[in-house]
């Protein structure tokens, strides 16, 4: 990339403005992915948001499928359909596919496919991670639906609750392949978490301020946050009940002082947040959706934020209405009760700014107003009854019914399936450049919405007469017969909607008309540009003076294609777009992304491998595969950055801006805050679960507490606090035009030492498998030695930087990055030694079985 | 205005959530050590897990007021204070109701 730089200091003039058919072809010759072999390279966020998108609408199949295969089932009773083996396989898949393989997923190819349209950019902030994500979706899904079709998908529903999924009860693979697989997709989706928060706070066209941001983008950002906080409890979960299972760590044991309601808070702390990840954006949708067809701006933009950041929190703080029934004290039942009945009021604000939405304009129905037609009424419903459960002494009487099931179909079919489909009605032109005849759109409506309610509304019944979840059969007594074949039917009838919802998509892609720009009249910012979109999206960025849900899309469309917005113009053969200043709007740094490759695919290849390896329990080739992953990873890095100050560039519209590399925050940087706050969610867990587990659980005190070599502790911590210091002075160094070499060897030989001296603490924890707070304190101890040996990594890393060319005093990036990480793994490093104290001194003094 | 402005949008429900998981874990651990057995005569017989669940939770009250306050006053600012400060305003009361029931609900049953 260096190749082609001018020298700082030299004039670098605004090249001239190109014609619009020269801008285009010189901008595709950059952004395009060539056809054949190379799309396996691609990572434009326009091709990977399809693919998201269509492997997302494939699973929901798939789980559709298996959803009949119970229907079958539960047609009748006493039915010899399958057996419960089978059956609890049916359910567990059905339940992981639909929430992980199709509604997250789903959600993501949507933001990444629109997000940079909305805000005025030509992709993402890491178009490589969006591409890992992806292949990481791809492989992880693909382990999940060969162990299926193998007869050993996971069978112990979709929650996997210990004991059941414990090694004692699942001895086979099938609780591994969920453990597993599902860890493998979620670094799929915690990738998307972080590209669109830093996407929608820092890559933004001009003068978008956050006061300017359509909706969907405060809702996308949102939902992401939600994501990086979310997710990170399951992870932690998921590694402790595999190495439960594979190492015989008895985390969740109750004989050897684990509990399994450990397990239950760890799962529900990220699934039922999760549930309002899935809603938020199918809202942000409805929010765009709405204010077009009624012609008139959304109403309450400012309270719909507010309520927005309310259910973010709210939904956090709700997890144990799953566990209401596990024994809980009468105060903490109110506690999450109360906040469960309240999340209902930030919803209402929402479908009250909707409906006020509708009420002030002059709404015009078409085909996807019939979705959100249907939306309304499912979702009302679905969260009146979520209401009800969310009351104690009616949850009791409803728990692990089928009145739960459909609650729960009622509000995520009606909260995110009908605004999606709605959603798909609304931007498939914008997909395909073609018009939809809408000859089948009603009739799959229909279907879909009659058969859904005939499915469901009796589960309410069935529930209330006491039919319970995951079971796979019921007597003829039990007199649910007839419910229960009204439900099955009505399951059929609503796949017939869905098969004419997907001939209907099929027949507008073939046939549709064609179109020139904007034919819904919105007024959002993905609308000014060909459709369907060209690769760069826009071939100009626009200077954004009103709110993101007031714009012109046709005449900006028409100024931003003649190239006469900032950018219009290509050098250097880079793939530029432009960063703002987070809050205000104002360009701050030429964003210059990288070209297509296939180092996403290769890495997505190496994680694939590593999980293989861990499945099998080839243990030390799962080792050798990570090591590859990391080494891969770090091969991204060599096409970033310049071996020369370029300083700053000229940007079009007479304005200028340093290229990224040379900028005080630039995406990456924010990126490396955002995963240590993930991790640091992480690691507040497992401090947690140490805890709990002290506080609760049975068999309580360990016959060896674990407690650390306080010379060994001393010295790992002046250890952690040499490598902070040392990266800083390397830093330092670095900006005073010295060399930061000697900084960044103390700095790695630091972080080394503490891994090594973590490792040797970790390796003297007593009988691990006895106890588990001797498991704790390994895992514990295990993690902090992670983390430091990944700050030798990224010291090591720098010093390769330094001596390739790319550090200067102006191009410190790499060594900003990896000081915010050697910061983060020395505070939360003492942090671990003192949590190995404080757990080894609690353990001394007792615990709750004690 | 600075990116730090934006962790404004939180404040309140961060008193909130911090509000949760202090009562939460005060609960337990009160509950596992038999607070709640311990009557306080100069708190007129309140028991030990009421009067420090109380304390916790009118702590955090005034923090979330707190919070209130200082964003009332900046609520002209620009386009982040009024949502930041009536957020504030919907934390607070979601305070009220999420956790009232430390005054009278059983604490350990």
């Amino acid at each position: 990339m260096n190749r082609n730089l001018p020298p700082q200091g030299e004039e670098t003039p605004t090249p001239p403005p190109a014609d619009p058919i020269r801008l285009h072809r010189e901008l595709a010759a950059l952004w395009d992915t060539p056809a054949g072999r190379q799309q396996l390279g691609a990572v434009n966020h326009s091709i990977l948001g399809k693919r998201f998108i269509l492997a997302a609408f494939f699973f929901f199949g798939v789980g559709g499928l298996l959803a009949m295969l119970i229907r079958v089932q539960l047609a009748t009773s006493g039915t010899a359909f399958v057996g419960p083996e089978i059956y609890g396989q049916l359910f567990t898949m059905h339940g992981t596919v639909m929430m992980f393989l199709f509604a997250i997923p789903m959600f993501e190819g949507f933001a990444i496919y629109l997000l940079p349209k909305l805000l005025g950019a030509r992709d993402l902030a890491f178009p490589r991670l969006t591409a890992y994500g992806f292949w990481c979706y791809i492989f992880g899904a693909t382990i999940l639906l060969f162990a299926m079709i193998a007869g050993v998908a996971p069978d112990s529903g979709w929650f996997m609750y210990t004991p059941l999924s414990s090694a004692t009860y699942s001895p086979g693979i099938n609780a591994d392949v969920w453990l597993l697989g599902i860890t493998f997709v979620e670094i799929s989706a915690l990738s998307a978490a972080v590209e669109i928060t830093v996407s929608v706070l820092k890559v933004r066209a001009p003068g978008m301020s956050l006061a300017r941001m359509p909706i969907l983008a405060w809702y996308l950002l949102i939902t992401a946050l939600m994501m990086l906080f979310g997710f990170p409890p399951l992870i932690l979960g998921s590694i402790l009940l595999e190495l439960e299972r594979a190492a015989d760590l008895p985390f969740f044991d109750p004989t050897r002082g684990g509990d399994s309601l450990l397990w239950q808070h760890l799962f529900w702390l990220f699934g039922h947040p999760e549930v309002y990840i899935i809603f938020l954006p199918a809202a942000g949708a409805i929010s765009m959706m709405i204010p077009t067809f009624a012609r008139h701006e959304l109403v309450g933009y400012r309270a719909v934020i507010v309520a927005v950041i309310a259910m973010a929190f709210l939904s956090f703080g709700l997890w144990v209405h799953h566990m209401f029934t596990v024994g809980i004290p009468h105060l903490a039942l109110a506690f999450f009760s109360a906040a469960s009945g309240l999340v209902a009021i930030p919803t209402a604000v929402q479908i009250f700014a909707w409906i006020a939405t509708l009420a002030a304009g002059r709404p015009r129905f078409d085909v996807p107003m019939l979705y959100l037609g249907g939306f309304f009424f499912i979702f009302v419903v679905g969260g009146l009854t979520g209401v009800m459960l969310a009351m104690v002494p009616f949850n009791w009487q409803a728990h692990d019914t089928h009145f739960v099931v459909a609650h729960l179909h009622y509000v995520l079919v009606g909260g995110f399936v009908f605004p999606m489909m709605a959603a798909a009605y609304y931007w498939l032109p914008h997909f395909t450049g073609r018009l939809a005849e809408h000859r089948l759109s009603k009739t799959a409506f229909w279907a879909i919405f009659i058969g859904f309610n005939l499915t469901f509304f009796h589960m309410h019944l069935t529930g209330l007469r006491g039919m319970p979840r995951r079971v796979d059969t019921y007597p003829v007594e039990a007199r649910l017969d007839w419910l229960n074949l009204l439900s099955s039917v009505g399951s059929f009838v609503m796949t017939i909607g869905f098969a004419l919802f997907v001939v209907d998509l099929v027949v507008h892609m073939r046939f549709g008309r064609r179109f020139r720009r904007n034919p819904w009249a919105a007024r959002t910012l993905e609308w000014a540009m060909p459709t369907p979109p060209t690769s760069y999206a826009f071939a100009s960025l626009p200077h954004i003076e009103e709110r993101g849900d007031r714009l012109s899309p046709a005449r900006e469309g028409a100024r931003l294609a003649g190239g006469r917005g900032y950018l219009g113009f290509t050098r250097n053969g880079w793939m530029e777009t432009l960063g703002v200043d987070m809050v205000g709007g104002r360009p701050d740094q030429l964003i210059v992304l990288p070209r297509q490759t296939f180092l996403p695919l290769w890495s997505g290849l190496l994680t694939a491998a590593m999980v293989l390896c861990l499945l099998a329990k080839v243990y030390w080739l799962a080792l050798a595969a990570f090591l590859a992953v990391v080494v891969s990873l770090l091969a991204w890095t060599g096409a970033t950055g310049a071996r020369q100050d370029v300083g700053a560039l000229p940007i079009g519209n007479g304005a200028s801006a340093r290229p990224h590399w040379e900028t005080e925050g630039p995406p990456s940087w924010w990126a490396m805050v955002l995963t240590c706050a993930a991790e640091a969610t992480l690691f507040s867990s497992l401090l947690f679960g140490g805890l709990f587990l002290w506080l609760v659980a049975p068999q309580w005190p360990p016959a060896r507490p674990a407690m650390p070599d306080p010379l060994l502790a001393a010295a790992c911590a002046v250890l952690l606090v040499l490598a902070a210091l040392s990266g800083r002075g390397g830093l330092a160094s670095l900006l005073r035009e010295r060399s930061p070499a000697l900084g960044l060897v103390l700095c790695a030989l630091a972080h080394g030492g503490a891994a090594l001296l973590f490792a040797l603490m970790a390796a003297r924890v007593p009988t691990p498998t006895a106890h588990a707070h001797n498991a704790t304190a390994l895992v514990l101890l295990a993690l902090c030695g992670l983390r430091a040996g990944f700050g030798a990594v990224l010291a090591g890393y720098g010093l390769w930087r330094l001596r390739a060319g790319f550090l200067s005093a102006a191009r410190s990036l790499d060594l900003r990055i990896g000081r915010v990480w050697h910061d983060y793994a020395a505070a939360t490093g003492l942090i671990g030694l003192g949590a190995a104290f404080a757990f080894a001194w609690l353990a001394t003094s007792g615990g709750a079985g004690s | 205005m600075r990116p730090r402005s934006l962790l404004l949008l939180g404040a309140g429900f961060t008193v909130w959530a911090v509000a949760f998981v202090a009562l939460y874990a005060m609960l337990s651990v009160g509950c596992r050590f038999g607070w709640h057995e311990v009557a306080l005569d100069m708190a007129g017989g309140l028991s030990l897990q009421r009067l420090q669940l109380i304390a916790i939770f009118l702590v955090h009250l005034a923090a979330g007021a707190a919070v209130v306050v200082v964003l009332r006053l900046w609520k002209d600012r620009g386009f982040l204070y009024p949502l930041a400060y009536f957020a504030a305003i919907a934390a607070l009361g979601a305070s009220v109701f999420s956790f009232a029931g430390v005054f009278f609900l059983s604490t350990c049953q």
